[in-house]
């Protein structure tokens, strides 16, 4: 049978190991399901079947669209991202419902509704930017609007921006309120990849010689590189927002790491931001108070260490298998042990229900989204493709980092979401047009042709 | 043990024993991957693009080079250019360890890396575009 070819329609591509995978990844989930239901009911149940069926149907869709688009772009990362969405899901499903309540119209939507919602939404941004982006062009050659967007983005924020928790992070945009730091990790990837690879050249070559085997890249360079360290160390005092800071500053490095190839520019931007983040400990109060909060939260173990040591509890209680889902997370008098927990220390419950072999399980989804980002940059076509998809995997690494070690209390605890886990909207939706664009980077180009047929002989028969 | 607490206890411990499943069936998947880009014969150090051209070679076509690739109007260049502000031996490409070079071989109407002319040995980096009279080439990663 030949193929006919519909013009202007693109001929599909079956995605075989895309589809096994996300069938496990079903299946998984509707174990994960039956799980939970069963705790919370007391007999065989699956919890919230109709959310789990939109939530598995949104991701067929996401698959079918991708086949009918007939790109060849990677198989992998759209199961592993929908096994952490749907952990999240049932993570949302698990917690009281009223934690989120928002009301549209005659509707009542909880935290699980609302959060179902959300991934499918995340979901449509990622298949139309797996779909729609095509060439990296209009990102390449508007770099410095992009920029410009961004950091007017960050000063909406600065000036307009509710507190919420201390740190002056939402914008109210209507009844919606959405938080541009997100948007802005995904434009500053953009501009620097655009950039560094731009510059490449001066980056390798024109060192300029400071005092013996000790040199520096030339202006170009350092002027960018300074302006980052002060927005990181700006968003440090004035958006009181470490996470972000310290997300955008490690992704930063990481980028000109690649780009130059240098670890001796690397250890000097660590030395300069870990030194800037000293002084900013000694300046400003809040700063302080967080590293204390960290070196020792049971100085205050009520007030400002309560959140820390009820989530180390928590992973206590967890141990190795975890106390099962729903079965964990007892109400103390009448709230939840762990303030935040649905966006701040979602691993934190993970670690109660699911022990230390789910996190580690989810923390290896996060090492395959950062290690498939980094093939895609090393298969990719030229140093923008290269430089952008893996920054890209690597913001959601680091972030996952972040939160977890701030979970566990490794580095000190930031406001910063755990990527397509925790609840809230900018950040789903941001984390699905960061894994669109990884699809799209991911591009094979079209099939080479097959390989010729040998002619076959025609058996004569003989009567 | 009542029968209810043990059937949870199964299930819960099946989810855990599905997630480590999963993440087995993805390593293969990337690890099966991984070996057939290794077993691929190893791509070329790098291609032109032809982005565009005055007649020959026609705009969308590649050229795979080699560590050293020259172009001109010269039919013994590795990248033959049927253009007519091409010298004959016009310049050439060359790849030194860990990266590409370009050099001007005297040219009459000279070679331009993103618009400016080249002067010695420039570095070029992939995606950048080379232009020689009215053709113009992009760098890009060989194919893996």
């Amino acid at each position: 049978m030949t193929q006919v070819d519909l013009p202007g329609f693109p001929r599909p591509v079956a995605r075989p190991r895309e589809l096994g995978l996300l069938l496990a990844m079903a299946g998984c989930l509707v174990l994960g399901s039956l799980s939970l239901g069963s705790t919370q009911a007391g007999g065989l149940a699956l919890a919230q079947p109709a959310e789990l069926a939109i939530y598995l149907g949104a991701l067929a869709a996401m698959h079918l669209a991708l086949v009918v688009a007939g790109r060849r772009v990677d198989e992998v990362l759209l199961p592993v991202v929908g096994l952490l969405g749907g952990i999240g899901l049932l993570l949302a499903e698990r917690l009281p419902q009223d934690l989120v309540v928002q009301r549209v119209g005659p509707l009542t939507l909880g935290l699980a509704s609302l959060q179902l919602i959300w991934l499918v939404l995340a979901f449509a941004v990622g298949a139309a930017a797996a779909i729609a982006v095509r060439s990296d062009r209009w990102l390449r050659l508007y770099k410095y609007t992009w920029a410009a967007f961004g950091l007017g983005l960050l000063l909406l924020t600065f000036v307009f921006g509710r507190d919420v928790n201390g740190s002056r992070l939402t914008l109210d945009v209507g009844p919606v309120s959405w938080q541009p730091s997100e948007l802005l990790k995904v434009i500053l990837v953009v501009f620097f990849a655009a950039y560094l690879a731009e510059n490449r050249v001066q980056l390798a070559d024109a060192r300029v010689r400071v005092a013996g085997p000790l040199t520096l890249p030339p202006a170009p360079y350092l002027l960018p590189a300074a302006l980052m360290l002060a927005l990181a160390l700006g968003i440090v005092v004035i958006q009181r927002d470490l996470g972000a800071a310290l997300l955008f500053f490690s992704v930063f490095l990481c980028l000109f790491y690649l780009a130059s190839g240098s670890k001796v520019d690397v250890v000097i931007g660590i030395v300069l931001f870990v030194a800037g983040f000293i002084v900013l400990a000694l300046v400003f109060a809040h700063v302080r108070e967080r590293v204390a909060n960290w070196l020792d939260p049971w100085a205050d173990p009520l007030g400002a260490g309560y959140q820390t040591i009820q989530a180390l509890h928590a992973f206590a209680r967890g141990g190795l298998l975890g106390t099962g889902l729903g079965a964990g997370l007892p109400m103390v008098d009448g709230h939840l042990p762990i303030p935040a927990v649905q966006t701040d220390f979602p691993l934190a419950a993970l670690g109660e229900e699911l022990g230390m072999a789910g996190v580690v399980a989810i923390l290896a989804c996060y090492l395959v989204v950062v290690a498939r980002g980094l093939r895609i940059a090393a298969g990719a076509a030229d140093d923008v493709r290269a430089l952008l998809a893996a920054g890209l995997a690597l913001v959601i690494g680091v972030q996952a980092i972040i939160i977890a070690g701030g979970n566990l209390k490794l580095i000190p605890l930031t406001g910063i979401t755990l990527p397509f886990i925790s609840y809230g909207g900018s950040s789903l939706l941001v984390n699905g047009l960061i894994v669109g664009l990884l699809l799209a980077l991911s591009d094979r180009g079209p099939a080479p042709p097959a390989a010729p047929r040998r002619a076959r002989r025609v058996r004569q028969d003989r009567s | 043990m009542d029968p209810l607490t043990l059937t949870l206890w199964v299930i819960r411990l099946a989810f855990l024993a599905a997630l480590y499943a999963f993440l087995a069936l993805v390593a293969r998947a990337v690890l099966r991957d991984i070996r057939a880009a290794s077993r691929d014969p190893a791509g070329a150090l790098g291609r032109l693009v032809v982005v565009a051209s005055a007649r020959t070679p026609a705009v969308g076509s590649a050229f795979l080079l080699d560590a050293v690739a020259t172009l001109g109007r010269d039919l013994g260049s590795s990248v033959v250019l049927e253009d007519s502000f091409a010298s004959a031996r016009h310049a050439v490409l060359t790849f030194r360890g860990r990266g590409w070079y370009v050099e001007d071989l005297g040219s009459t109407n000279g070679t331009l890396v993103n618009g400016e002319p080249v002067t010695g040995a420039r570095s070029l980096g992939f995606g950048d575009e080379v232009q020689i009279g009215e053709t113009r080439m992009r760098l890009e990663r060989g194919i893996r």
